[in-house]
């Protein structure tokens, strides 16, 4: 018994033992769990217990330069269906009862329930009254859910600019698209413990983010100008036959785009706001690239103002094609052949510059690529490669024919003649503001490179004031009161891609143009697409211009440099000033002046000669007759655009000068009788 | 045995064994709460009522079993096995299946587990056959036929349910009872030595997911969404409970559904995680005193079945805890089996009170006699 016991003892002893060094061992294994992978667990229990919730904040409003909503952002309640609790839970009669406080046929509803998805949503950001009802129902199943709908109270206005906002708040195109992200804001995120199964725990989260609402967009656009330019545009396409339109508003020296209007022939239930052909459709541009075509020339040298080029009299045989003039016209200078429009003066310069140098020169003006807007989708047009650009290529591309363009790309390169050679980045938003209504980004003008040179820029804008206001201009009806216009029509075929050839009878008409020539403020241009025959740029698109660009010097206060507030005051000081001179000559010349039977240039419209006036006289002789003047280089007049005693129906006047007062052209245009006027004079200043 | 109600049975009822078996089972009920806890507020889980309900009924078996001779026990010992034997032969043929195993017998309101009453028939049955003196230099080899005999059939039945947890219970407290009886030490280690040698026979024998289990506790991440997926997030849960723990009803990890057997077999993980590691030395040290005090029980008890029944009930609460933590901390592979008075489980609770109600009787009669 006694050694029985003690054996007992022992085992149990030995027992015991196990049980400590047991014991032991797993007190050891949670002490390493807890201290060594104690960080790494406890950061993977994070991670599996805890999800991401984010709910979309308020979408910011999206205004006009002057803070007109365009897009704005209210409340809005939904309705979703869980389909099996309604369906088990509630009678038909009660589910028709819900049909009709959707305003949806209770089949309708009934199909939707039964097509076997679990969530179902029944009206998407309903009216308050239709939610509320809903809502007074009470079906089990049922649900409303606050969202925020986007609303466009300007409804279809500036729509292809401004672009749309999907249901879920997210943009699908235009300004909502590119600025998604700003306009959105940061959405509130709620950090949650979800189950193994990934169920939310709505009711505790572990933490949240304060939303940040979406920015307050500004934009550049002029509302005002917009709906005037989109009615212009409207009253067109309807008179015309076109299919669509588009115009654009440019400020050529920051690249602010105050108006970019689209508007089409067939109404469209998105009221155009997922397209935006202003920028994204190419068209053939026809004459309006003779502008560009001719600031290219001059800066590359090949031709110069003067230059004489024989138009072959209205027929030009290149290779096996012929290129036709409207009219025959024989020795025409490059502002002539603007003036007519001259296809074949065209291609000859063309053909002049070759391929190389005017392709290079249309990429500089940037053809062929992006502007750089700040839109999505944005065309780069079509130059084509160079192989095609052999002789029949090259020259019809002179008169802008072969080659496609944006009209946005189109209004950038006649700013860059506007600006004096610039390309700047256009683009439509100016600046975004948070809720605080402090400015998160602004933009700044931004010029990408230069094209020309200012003095080519400058005989170019000089040039294209013929277009408007020459004898033979193409475009008198884009006169503007009280302004000069610089500009260029364009009457272009349209291409049927799919025949690979040119629409009989259908072109696409337009004007382009900037002004005052003087000191350009805007560049406008108005393309009209798929006109019918006889319609041309300088008959359809040119009025609209008219319209837009007179409302829009209105809308910027720009004075017309008339006569009407200057005239006496700057008179008598002028004449002050030569009496002051006291020189042999001044009297003379106060003669002269006072000699000159302003009145009769006036009534009849034609222009008094100016060649020998100093800049100052020329200036106020020009006040008087309600002309404005734009004038290159210094001392003496000694050519003049328009010709003395032609029409100066334009209301404006190109000076040149010279140091020594004589013209260094070779004598050509003006009439012996002037000229001998003119030399007779310049004895008697002398 | 003059008086049944003895002055003294008061003097030396051992008072610390009780409060450890309530203090455990009061900690079960509260993490049972918080395992089955569901976010509802001012909602008291059914499982948690039944769990008290059983524990009451526990309280009072162990109470009556103190206070009761256990000797009366040694003339039932064979008809306590035959009739928990024949329980387990009909869960075999007419057994409730759940979770891909048989276990329970259904009795109206209540599921009863023949395999926990097999825990404490079968070392009663060893008991009562080691009672006798050994033979000088300890029982040997043919000794062992009978509970060879006896453990077996006992062992095979519940590992086919399948239950492995429980059958290795069932096999470490037998040897338990008879290394404590006065096995032959050079008998034992033969016996150990050649167990050893037959596990790779055993390895044929086991089911495809116990298979798993045994390789996925080699490297969990080898397939960490099922069969490592246990222990895995076992193990993040006493992790991420740290030093101090998360606080009650504050685990993430069971709370939100990730541990899996969180009521039942991974219970001390749901204590780990709300607790931490501070509260689960307390919990192990409850254990430790506990199963100290059942070892000092059988030294000194009077005589032979005393102190065998007494090592053996101790036996199962340690084996049990040991593979229970073991697991679920990652020491030992997922096998499973209860927490001793933590784990959600009638009759578990309910046999394991009535085994500390023998150990208790067994201090008590010490003195009696």
């Amino acid at each position: 018994m006694n050694s029985g016991w003690r054996r007992r003892a022992a085992r149990i002893g030995a027992l015991a033992a196990m049980l400590c060094g047991l014991l032991g061992l797993v007190l050891l294994r949670l002490i390493l769990l807890v201290s060594v992978d104690g960080a790494e667990l406890v950061k993977l229990a994070r991670v599996e217990h805890t999800s991401a919730l984010k709910l979309a904040a308020v979408r910011g409003a999206i205004v006009d330069r002057s803070g007109r909503p365009l897009a704005l952002s209210a409340q809005a309640q939904s309705v979703y269906a869980r389909s099996a609790a309604l369906l088990g839970r509630t009678t038909s009669a009660e589910r028709a009862r819900l049909a009709r406080a959707l305003g949806a046929s209770p089949a309708r509803v009934e199909a939707l329930l039964r097509r076997g998805a679990p969530f179902v949503w029944l009206g998407r950001q309903l009216e308050p009254a239709k939610a509320a009802q809903v809502g007074k129902l009470g079906l089990a199943g049922v649900g409303l859910v606050t969202e925020y709908r986007r609303f466009y109270p300007e409804g279809a206005l500036a729509g292809s600019v401004v672009g749309l906002a999907g249901l879920d708040g997210q943009g699908l195109s235009g300004v909502e698209l590119r600025y998604d992200a700003t306009v959105r804001g940061a959405p509130v995120k709620l950090r949650l413990y979800h189950d193994a199964l990934g169920h939310q725990m709505l009711y505790a989260p572990v933490a949240s983010d304060q939303a940040v609402v979406g920015a307050r967009l500004e934009l550049t656009l002029d509302l005002s100008l917009q709906a005037l330019a989109e009615r212009e545009l409207r009253d067109e396409v309807a008179a015309s036959g076109a299919r669509a339109a588009s115009a654009v508003v440019l400020d050529p020296f920051s690249g602010e785009l105050l108006v970019l209007a689209n508007v089409s022939a067939q109404a469209d239930p998105q009221d155009g706001r997922l397209h935006d052909g202003a920028i994204q459709d190419a068209f053939e541009p026809g004459s309006t690239i003779k502008g560009i075509l001719a600031a290219i020339a001059l800066a590359d040298g090949v031709v110069r103002p003067q230059t004489r080029i024989f138009c072959e009299q209205g027929k030009f045989r290149v290779d096996k094609a012929v290129i036709h003039d409207e009219g025959r016209h024989g020795w025409l200078e490059l502002g002539d052949i603007l003036e007519v429009s001259s296809n074949i003066g065209a291609a000859k310069i063309a053909l002049a510059l070759g391929a190389r140098r005017y392709y290079d020169g249309l990429v500089a003006f940037g053809f062929g690529h992006k502007s750089g807007i700040d839109l999505p989708g944005e065309a780069s047009g079509l130059l084509g490669g160079l192989r095609q650009w052999r002789r029949v290529g090259l020259a019809t591309r002179g008169f802008g024919q072969g080659l496609a363009v944006t009209p946005l790309q189109l209004a950038v390169a006649y700013a860059a003649v506007a600006n004096g050679g610039a390309i700047v980045r256009p683009y439509v938003v100016k600046a975004a503001y948070d809720s605080a209504g402090s400015a998160i980004f602004r933009q700044t003008p931004q010029v990408l490179r230069r094209a020309i040179s200012p003095a080519v820029a400058h005989t170019v804008n000089t040039l294209l004031r013929r277009t408007v206001a020459g004898q033979h201009g193409t475009a008198h009806l884009a006169q503007v009161a009280d302004f000069t216009v610089a500009g260029k029509t364009g009457t272009a075929q349209m291409v049927d891609f799919r025949a690979r050839r040119y629409l009989k009878g259908r072109s696409v008409a337009s004007f382009v143009g900037f002004l005052p020539a003087e000191a350009p403020r805007l560049v406008v241009l108005v393309v009209l697409y798929d006109v019918g025959p006889g319609h041309f740029g300088g008959l359809v698109a040119a009025p609209v211009f008219r319209e837009i660009a007179a409302a829009a010097l209105r809308g910027l206060n720009v004075a017309a440099p008339g006569p009407r507030f200057v005239e006496a005051s700057l008179l008598g000081a002028v004449s002050e000033g030569a009496g002051q001179q006291a020189s042999s000559a001044a009297g003379i010349e106060a003669a002269d002046l006072s000699a000159r039977s302003l009145a009769p240039a006036a009534a009849d419209g034609r222009a008094p000669d100016f060649a020998g006036l100093s800049l100052r006289r020329a200036l106020v002789l020009a006040r008087r007759l309600g002309v404005t003047v734009s004038a290159s280089g210094h001392g003496y007049v000694v050519r003049q655009e328009p010709l003395p005693g032609t029409s100066l129906s334009g209301h404006s006047l190109a000076l040149f000068l010279a140091p020594d007062g004589r013209d260094g052209r070779p004598a050509s245009r003006p009439s012996k009788t002037v000229g001998r006027a003119n030399r007779a004079r310049r004895r008697a200043s002398g | 045995m003059a008086a049944w109600f003895d002055k003294r049975t008061l003097y030396h009822f051992d008072w610390p064994l009780l409060a450890g078996v309530l203090a455990l089972t009061a900690l079960g009920i509260m993490t049972l709460l918080s395992a089955a806890y569901a976010g509802r507020q001012g909602w008291v889980e059914p499982v948690v009522v039944r769990q008290l309900l059983w524990a009451a009924l526990g309280t009072v078996l162990l109470l009556g079993a103190a206070l009761s001779d256990y000797r009366k026990l040694a003339a039932a010992a064979y008809p306590f096995y035959g009739l928990a034997l024949a329980l387990l032969a009909a869960v075999a043929v007419g057994g409730r299946e759940m979770g891909g195993s048989r276990r329970w017998l259904s009795l109206g309101v209540f599921r009863l587990e023949p395999s926990e009453l097999m825990k404490l028939a079968l070392v009663v049955v060893l008991a009562r056959y080691f009672s006798r003196e050994p033979p000088a230099g300890g029982w040997r080899g043919r000794h062992l036929l009978v509970p060879a005999l006896l453990i077996a059939p006992a062992a095979a039945l519940v590992m086919k349910q399948p239950d492995l947890g429980t059958a290795l219970v069932l096999l470490m407290a037998g040897a338990t009872v008879i290394f404590g009886g006065g096995l032959r030490l050079r008998t034992g280690l033969g016996i150990v030595l050649s167990v050893a040698l037959s596990m790779p026979l055993a390895w044929h024998e086991l089911k495809p997911y116990q298979r798993a289990r045994l390789e996925s506790f080699v490297n969990p991440q080898a397939d960490p969404l099922r069969s490592g997926y246990h222990l895995i997030q076992s193990e993040i849960a006493i992790g991420a409970g740290g030093a101090l723990g998360k606080g009650f009803l504050k685990g993430t990890q069971a709370r939100l559904n990730f541990l899996p057997e969180r009521r039942t077999d991974f219970i001390f993980s749901v204590f780990a995680e709300e607790f931490g590691f501070f509260g689960a030395t307390l919990l192990l040290a409850v254990y430790a005193a506990m199963v100290w005090r059942g070892l000092a029980v059988a030294r000194r008890a009077r005589e032979r079945f005393g102190a065998l029944l007494a090592l053996g009930f101790t036996s199962i609460i340690l084996w049990q805890v040991v593979i229970n933590v073991g697991m679920a901390s990652g020491l030992l592979p997922v096998v499973g089996i209860p927490l001793p008075f933590v784990s959600y489980g009638g009759t578990s609770l309910v046999a394991m009170m009535f085994g500390v109600g023998l150990i208790i009787s067994v201090n008590i009669r010490r003195y009696l006699f």
